[in-house]
Protein backbone atom coordinates (compact mmCIF):
# COMPACT_ATOMS: atom_id res chain seq x y z
CA UNK A 1 0.00 0.00 0.00
CA UNK A 2 1.41 3.29 -0.92
CA UNK A 3 2.09 5.67 1.83
CA UNK A 4 -0.95 8.22 -0.03
CA UNK A 5 -3.41 5.88 0.12
CA UNK A 6 -2.14 4.97 3.98
CA UNK A 7 -2.60 8.75 4.62
CA UNK A 8 -6.40 8.27 3.52
CA UNK A 9 -6.94 5.30 5.12
CA UNK A 10 -6.12 6.77 8.16
CA UNK A 11 -7.78 9.99 8.14
CA UNK A 12 -11.04 8.03 7.21
CA UNK A 13 -10.63 6.00 10.19
CA UNK A 14 -10.37 9.30 12.42
CA UNK A 15 -13.23 10.70 10.80
CA UNK A 16 -15.54 7.35 11.37
CA UNK A 17 -14.24 7.86 14.98
CA UNK A 18 -15.19 11.36 15.24
CA UNK A 19 -18.68 10.53 13.78
CA UNK A 20 -19.04 7.74 16.16
CA UNK A 21 -18.41 9.92 19.30
CA UNK A 22 -20.43 12.47 17.77
CA UNK A 23 -23.27 10.03 17.01
CA UNK A 24 -23.17 9.14 21.15
CA UNK A 25 -22.78 12.40 22.28
CA UNK A 26 -26.02 14.50 19.83
CA UNK A 27 -28.69 13.26 22.07
CA UNK A 28 -27.01 14.50 25.28
CA UNK A 29 -26.46 18.03 24.06
CA UNK A 30 -29.36 18.41 21.83
CA UNK A 31 -32.12 16.94 24.68
CA UNK A 32 -34.43 19.54 25.65
CA UNK A 33 -34.50 18.74 29.56
CA UNK A 34 -35.75 21.83 31.23
CA UNK A 35 -33.05 23.07 33.58
CA UNK A 36 -34.19 22.07 37.02
CA UNK A 37 -34.99 25.30 39.34
CA UNK A 38 -35.28 23.40 42.93
CA UNK A 39 -31.28 23.67 43.75
CA UNK A 40 -30.91 27.41 42.21
CA UNK A 41 -33.91 28.54 44.07
CA UNK A 42 -32.98 26.95 47.63
CA UNK A 43 -29.69 28.48 47.37
CA UNK A 44 -30.70 31.52 47.05
CA UNK A 45 -33.08 31.59 49.69
CA UNK A 46 -31.22 29.86 52.02
CA UNK A 47 -27.44 29.58 51.15
CA UNK A 48 -26.60 32.98 52.77
CA UNK A 49 -28.24 32.41 56.19
CA UNK A 50 -26.75 28.84 56.33
CA UNK A 51 -23.23 29.28 55.37
CA UNK A 52 -22.73 32.77 55.30
CA UNK A 53 -21.09 32.83 52.45
CA UNK A 54 -22.79 35.52 49.63
CA UNK A 55 -20.97 33.73 47.09
CA UNK A 56 -23.32 30.83 46.66
CA UNK A 57 -20.12 28.90 44.98
CA UNK A 58 -17.95 28.75 48.15
CA UNK A 59 -20.87 27.87 50.06
CA UNK A 60 -21.30 24.86 48.25
CA UNK A 61 -17.58 24.17 47.82
CA UNK A 62 -17.07 24.62 51.35
CA UNK A 63 -20.03 24.07 52.98
CA UNK A 64 -22.41 21.91 51.24
CA UNK A 65 -19.70 20.03 49.78
CA UNK A 66 -16.50 20.39 51.57
CA UNK A 67 -16.07 16.43 51.99
CA UNK A 68 -15.70 16.78 48.57
CA UNK A 69 -13.41 19.31 48.65
CA UNK A 70 -11.05 17.57 51.00
CA UNK A 71 -11.10 14.65 48.09
CA UNK A 72 -10.39 17.38 45.14
CA UNK A 73 -7.32 18.54 47.44
CA UNK A 74 -6.08 15.12 48.17
CA UNK A 75 -6.21 14.50 44.31
CA UNK A 76 -4.56 17.21 44.04
CA UNK A 77 -1.53 16.15 46.55
CA UNK A 78 -1.36 12.68 44.39
CA UNK A 79 -1.21 14.41 41.25
CA UNK A 80 1.37 16.55 42.10
CA UNK A 81 3.39 13.47 44.19
CA UNK A 82 2.53 11.51 41.02
CA UNK A 83 4.12 14.16 38.84
CA UNK A 84 7.35 14.90 40.96
CA UNK A 85 7.94 11.00 41.29
CA UNK A 86 7.48 10.52 37.26
CA UNK A 87 9.80 13.80 36.65
CA UNK A 88 12.44 13.69 39.03
CA UNK A 89 13.33 10.14 39.74
CA UNK A 90 11.07 7.45 38.24
CA UNK A 91 9.71 6.47 40.93
CA UNK A 92 12.77 6.61 43.83
CA UNK A 93 11.08 9.98 44.69
CA UNK A 94 10.09 8.68 48.30
CA UNK A 95 12.97 7.03 49.13
CA UNK A 96 15.51 9.84 48.49
CA UNK A 97 13.22 12.60 50.56
CA UNK A 98 11.92 13.91 47.25
CA UNK A 99 15.71 14.68 45.82
CA UNK A 100 15.73 17.66 46.54
CA UNK A 101 18.60 19.52 46.70
CA UNK A 102 19.90 19.95 50.50
CA UNK A 103 20.30 23.71 51.45
CA UNK A 104 23.15 24.19 48.50
CA UNK A 105 22.26 27.50 47.58
CA UNK A 106 25.13 28.14 45.56
CA UNK A 107 24.52 25.05 43.17
CA UNK A 108 24.93 26.38 39.39
CA UNK A 109 21.84 23.86 38.62
CA UNK A 110 19.51 25.44 40.63
CA UNK A 111 19.80 28.43 37.76
CA UNK A 112 17.44 28.09 35.20
CA UNK A 113 19.06 27.04 32.25
CA UNK A 114 20.85 29.74 30.39
CA UNK A 115 18.49 29.45 27.19
CA UNK A 116 15.63 30.06 29.49
CA UNK A 117 16.91 33.12 31.24
CA UNK A 118 16.55 37.17 29.44
CA UNK A 119 16.93 40.16 31.14
CA UNK A 120 13.45 41.25 29.74
CA UNK A 121 12.00 38.29 31.37
CA UNK A 122 13.88 38.78 34.76
CA UNK A 123 13.18 42.11 35.09
CA UNK A 124 9.45 41.87 33.76
CA UNK A 125 8.87 38.65 36.16
CA UNK A 126 10.68 39.79 39.36
CA UNK A 127 8.65 42.89 39.36
CA UNK A 128 5.31 41.34 38.69
CA UNK A 129 5.29 38.46 41.02
CA UNK A 130 4.87 40.41 44.30
CA UNK A 131 2.01 42.38 42.76
CA UNK A 132 0.30 39.06 41.76
CA UNK A 133 0.86 37.13 44.79
CA UNK A 134 -0.81 40.27 46.40
CA UNK A 135 -3.64 39.92 43.95
CA UNK A 136 -4.01 35.88 44.39
CA UNK A 137 -4.28 36.50 48.77
CA UNK A 138 -7.03 38.85 47.58
CA UNK A 139 -8.68 36.52 45.51
CA UNK A 140 -8.03 33.63 48.50
CA UNK A 141 -9.13 35.81 51.16
CA UNK A 142 -12.57 37.55 49.80
CA UNK A 143 -14.00 34.26 48.02
CA UNK A 144 -16.64 34.24 50.08
CA UNK A 145 -17.86 37.68 48.89
CA UNK A 146 -16.50 38.23 46.01
CA UNK A 147 -15.92 35.80 42.53
CA UNK A 148 -12.79 33.70 43.42
CA UNK A 149 -11.78 31.40 46.42
CA UNK A 150 -9.09 29.15 47.81
CA UNK A 151 -8.70 27.29 44.42
CA UNK A 152 -8.91 30.29 41.97
CA UNK A 153 -6.55 32.55 44.58
CA UNK A 154 -4.23 29.38 45.00
CA UNK A 155 -3.38 29.30 41.11
CA UNK A 156 -2.92 32.89 41.22
CA UNK A 157 -0.49 32.40 44.03
CA UNK A 158 0.91 29.53 42.39
CA UNK A 159 1.83 31.70 39.31
CA UNK A 160 3.12 34.61 41.02
CA UNK A 161 5.58 32.36 43.01
CA UNK A 162 6.67 30.83 39.18
CA UNK A 163 7.12 34.65 38.10
CA UNK A 164 9.18 34.88 41.60
CA UNK A 165 11.16 31.90 40.49
CA UNK A 166 11.75 32.57 36.77
CA UNK A 167 13.00 36.71 37.71
CA UNK A 168 15.30 35.50 40.21
CA UNK A 169 19.16 36.35 39.64
CA UNK A 170 19.90 35.29 42.88
CA UNK A 171 19.00 31.91 43.62
CA UNK A 172 19.58 32.14 47.43
CA UNK A 173 17.66 35.64 47.91
CA UNK A 174 14.39 33.59 47.17
CA UNK A 175 13.35 31.51 49.70
CA UNK A 176 9.66 31.73 48.71
CA UNK A 177 10.63 30.14 45.97
CA UNK A 178 12.67 26.90 47.09
CA UNK A 179 11.32 23.50 46.38
CA UNK A 180 11.47 22.46 50.28
CA UNK A 181 9.99 25.36 51.64
CA UNK A 182 6.88 24.76 49.17
CA UNK A 183 6.79 21.21 50.16
CA UNK A 184 6.72 22.54 53.67
CA UNK A 185 3.83 24.92 53.23
CA UNK A 186 1.91 22.34 51.28
CA UNK A 187 2.16 19.32 54.19
CA UNK A 188 1.61 21.47 56.44
CA UNK A 189 -1.66 23.37 54.66
CA UNK A 190 -3.01 19.58 54.37
CA UNK A 191 -2.36 19.02 57.66
CA UNK A 192 -4.21 22.13 59.02
CA UNK A 193 -7.01 21.32 56.57
CA UNK A 194 -7.69 18.00 58.48
CA UNK A 195 -7.57 19.31 61.54
CA UNK A 196 -10.06 22.11 60.93
CA UNK A 197 -12.09 19.87 59.16
CA UNK A 198 -11.87 17.39 62.64
CA UNK A 199 -12.45 20.38 64.74
CA UNK A 200 -16.34 20.36 64.65
CA UNK A 201 -16.38 16.83 65.65
CA UNK A 202 -15.13 18.54 69.40
CA UNK A 203 -18.07 21.05 69.59
CA UNK A 204 -20.23 18.31 68.27
CA UNK A 205 -21.00 19.22 65.21
CA UNK A 206 -19.65 16.59 63.13
CA UNK A 207 -16.52 16.19 60.57
CA UNK A 208 -16.53 19.43 58.51
CA UNK A 209 -19.05 20.68 60.86
CA UNK A 210 -18.63 24.35 61.59
CA UNK A 211 -17.23 24.41 65.03
CA UNK A 212 -17.91 27.91 65.64
CA UNK A 213 -21.48 27.43 65.55
CA UNK A 214 -22.76 28.50 68.73
CA UNK A 215 -20.06 30.84 69.64
CA UNK A 216 -21.96 33.85 68.36
CA UNK A 217 -19.91 34.37 65.73
CA UNK A 218 -21.10 34.38 61.98
CA UNK A 219 -20.58 31.44 60.42
CA UNK A 220 -18.56 32.55 57.54
CA UNK A 221 -15.65 32.78 59.62
CA UNK A 222 -15.11 28.82 59.15
CA UNK A 223 -15.16 29.41 54.92
CA UNK A 224 -12.78 32.12 55.60
CA UNK A 225 -10.32 29.84 57.52
CA UNK A 226 -11.42 27.09 54.86
CA UNK A 227 -10.54 29.23 52.07
CA UNK A 228 -7.03 30.67 53.44
CA UNK A 229 -5.59 27.12 53.87
CA UNK A 230 -6.87 25.44 50.72
CA UNK A 231 -5.40 28.62 49.24
CA UNK A 232 -2.17 28.16 50.37
CA UNK A 233 -2.05 24.53 49.57
CA UNK A 234 -2.72 24.87 45.93
CA UNK A 235 -0.72 27.49 45.60
CA UNK A 236 1.89 25.87 47.27
CA UNK A 237 1.39 22.65 45.45
CA UNK A 238 1.16 24.16 42.06
CA UNK A 239 4.00 26.03 42.36
CA UNK A 240 6.16 23.57 43.55
CA UNK A 241 5.13 21.62 40.38
CA UNK A 242 6.11 24.08 38.17
CA UNK A 243 9.28 25.02 39.71
CA UNK A 244 10.04 21.24 39.18
CA UNK A 245 9.09 20.71 35.63
CA UNK A 246 10.91 24.00 35.05
CA UNK A 247 13.74 21.70 36.34
CA UNK A 248 14.72 23.73 39.02
CA UNK A 249 13.69 20.78 41.49
CA UNK A 250 16.31 18.36 40.86
CA UNK B 1 -28.49 37.51 30.04
CA UNK B 2 -29.27 34.10 28.80
CA UNK B 3 -32.87 33.91 30.20
CA UNK B 4 -34.14 35.61 27.19
CA UNK B 5 -32.47 33.63 24.18
CA UNK B 6 -34.46 31.71 21.82
CA UNK B 7 -34.42 27.84 20.94
CA UNK B 8 -32.22 28.48 18.13
CA UNK B 9 -29.47 29.98 19.49
CA UNK B 10 -29.55 27.41 22.45
CA UNK B 11 -29.23 24.30 19.99
CA UNK B 12 -26.36 26.85 17.94
CA UNK B 13 -24.57 26.92 21.50
CA UNK B 14 -24.38 23.27 21.98
CA UNK B 15 -23.53 22.23 18.76
CA UNK B 16 -20.09 24.63 18.94
CA UNK B 17 -19.38 23.11 22.37
CA UNK B 18 -19.84 20.06 20.65
CA UNK B 19 -17.54 20.75 18.10
CA UNK B 20 -15.22 21.94 20.32
CA UNK B 21 -15.55 18.17 22.05
CA UNK B 22 -15.03 16.77 18.93
CA UNK B 23 -12.06 18.71 18.12
CA UNK B 24 -10.44 17.89 20.70
CA UNK B 25 -11.30 14.07 20.50
CA UNK B 26 -9.97 14.47 16.69
CA UNK B 27 -6.61 15.49 18.13
CA UNK B 28 -6.26 12.76 20.55
CA UNK B 29 -7.24 10.08 18.30
CA UNK B 30 -5.34 11.63 15.00
CA UNK B 31 -2.23 13.30 15.89
CA UNK B 32 1.05 11.04 16.16
CA UNK B 33 2.90 13.41 18.64
CA UNK B 34 2.11 12.72 22.63
CA UNK B 35 2.15 16.55 23.10
CA UNK B 36 -0.32 17.60 20.74
CA UNK B 37 -2.62 14.42 22.18
CA UNK B 38 -2.46 15.65 25.36
CA UNK B 39 -3.73 19.47 24.36
CA UNK B 40 -6.61 17.61 23.00
CA UNK B 41 -7.54 15.78 26.16
CA UNK B 42 -7.48 19.61 27.36
CA UNK B 43 -9.35 20.90 24.72
CA UNK B 44 -12.43 17.99 25.99
CA UNK B 45 -12.04 19.19 29.56
CA UNK B 46 -12.63 22.50 28.02
CA UNK B 47 -15.61 21.84 26.07
CA UNK B 48 -17.20 19.81 28.96
CA UNK B 49 -16.98 23.03 31.39
CA UNK B 50 -18.38 25.02 28.95
CA UNK B 51 -21.36 23.00 28.96
CA UNK B 52 -22.05 22.79 32.17
CA UNK B 53 -21.34 26.62 32.78
CA UNK B 54 -23.33 27.75 29.85
CA UNK B 55 -26.45 25.25 30.49
CA UNK B 56 -26.47 26.08 34.52
CA UNK B 57 -26.49 29.81 33.00
CA UNK B 58 -30.01 29.98 31.29
CA UNK B 59 -31.88 29.93 34.17
CA UNK B 60 -30.86 33.10 35.45
CA UNK B 61 -29.06 36.30 35.10
CA UNK B 62 -27.15 37.71 37.71
CA UNK B 63 -23.96 36.24 38.98
CA UNK B 64 -24.58 33.34 42.00
CA UNK B 65 -23.82 36.14 44.55
CA UNK B 66 -26.32 37.45 46.76
CA UNK B 67 -26.18 40.98 47.64
CA UNK B 68 -28.55 43.65 47.60
CA UNK B 69 -30.13 43.55 43.85
CA UNK B 70 -33.35 41.63 43.61
CA UNK B 71 -33.01 39.18 40.63
CA UNK B 72 -32.72 35.54 39.86
CA UNK B 73 -28.90 34.11 39.97
CA UNK B 74 -27.43 31.58 37.78
CA UNK B 75 -27.56 28.11 39.09
CA UNK B 76 -24.15 27.85 41.26
CA UNK B 77 -24.27 23.89 41.87
CA UNK B 78 -22.92 23.55 38.06
CA UNK B 79 -20.15 26.11 38.70
CA UNK B 80 -19.28 24.28 41.81
CA UNK B 81 -18.51 20.85 40.01
CA UNK B 82 -17.01 22.75 37.48
CA UNK B 83 -14.64 23.95 39.76
CA UNK B 84 -13.78 20.41 40.81
CA UNK B 85 -13.71 19.33 37.12
CA UNK B 86 -10.76 22.29 36.65
CA UNK B 87 -8.55 21.15 39.13
CA UNK B 88 -8.77 17.71 38.34
CA UNK B 89 -8.21 18.39 34.64
CA UNK B 90 -4.93 20.53 35.86
CA UNK B 91 -3.98 17.35 37.82
CA UNK B 92 -4.70 15.22 34.81
CA UNK B 93 -2.99 17.09 32.37
CA UNK B 94 0.57 17.78 34.99
CA UNK B 95 0.42 13.66 34.87
CA UNK B 96 0.31 13.04 31.45
CA UNK B 97 2.94 15.64 30.33
CA UNK B 98 4.74 14.33 32.83
CA UNK B 99 4.71 10.44 31.29
CA UNK B 100 5.45 12.19 28.04
CA UNK B 101 8.44 13.68 29.92
CA UNK B 102 9.66 10.13 30.76
CA UNK B 103 9.07 8.84 27.29
CA UNK B 104 10.60 11.61 25.62
CA UNK B 105 13.83 10.66 27.90
CA UNK B 106 13.28 6.87 27.37
CA UNK B 107 12.98 6.75 23.50
CA UNK B 108 13.71 10.47 22.42
CA UNK B 109 10.99 10.82 20.93
CA UNK B 110 7.62 12.21 21.46
CA UNK B 111 6.06 10.40 18.03
CA UNK B 112 3.80 7.41 19.17
CA UNK B 113 4.71 5.17 15.86
CA UNK B 114 8.46 5.94 16.71
CA UNK B 115 8.08 4.81 20.33
CA UNK B 116 5.68 1.86 19.51
CA UNK B 117 8.76 0.78 17.07
CA UNK B 118 11.00 1.07 19.41
CA UNK B 119 9.27 -1.29 21.69
CA UNK B 120 8.50 -3.70 19.68
CA UNK B 121 12.41 -3.51 18.85
CA UNK B 122 13.60 -3.84 22.16
CA UNK B 123 10.27 -6.62 23.00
Amino acid sequence: MSGRARRILFLAQIALCVLLVAAVLIPVFLSSMPWPLSARDYLQANGLAESGASNLVSAIYLGYRAFDTLGETIVLLVAISGTIAIIAHGGAVLAQGYGLPSGTASEPARHLPPKTRTELLEVVTGKLGPVVLVFGVYVMMYGHLSPGGGFQGGVVIASGIVFLALGSRVDASNSLTSPENLVRIESAAFALLLLAASSGIISGSGFFGNPLAGAGLTPVAFIITLNAIIGLKVGAGLGFMCIAMLGRGK
Amino acid sequence: MHSHVGQGEVVLERILILLLFLIGFAGIVGMRNIIKKIFGLTIINSAVVLLFIVEGSRIGNSAPIIDAEIGLVVDPVPQALMLTAIVIGVCVTALALALAFRLYKAYGSFDIDEIHRQVHRES
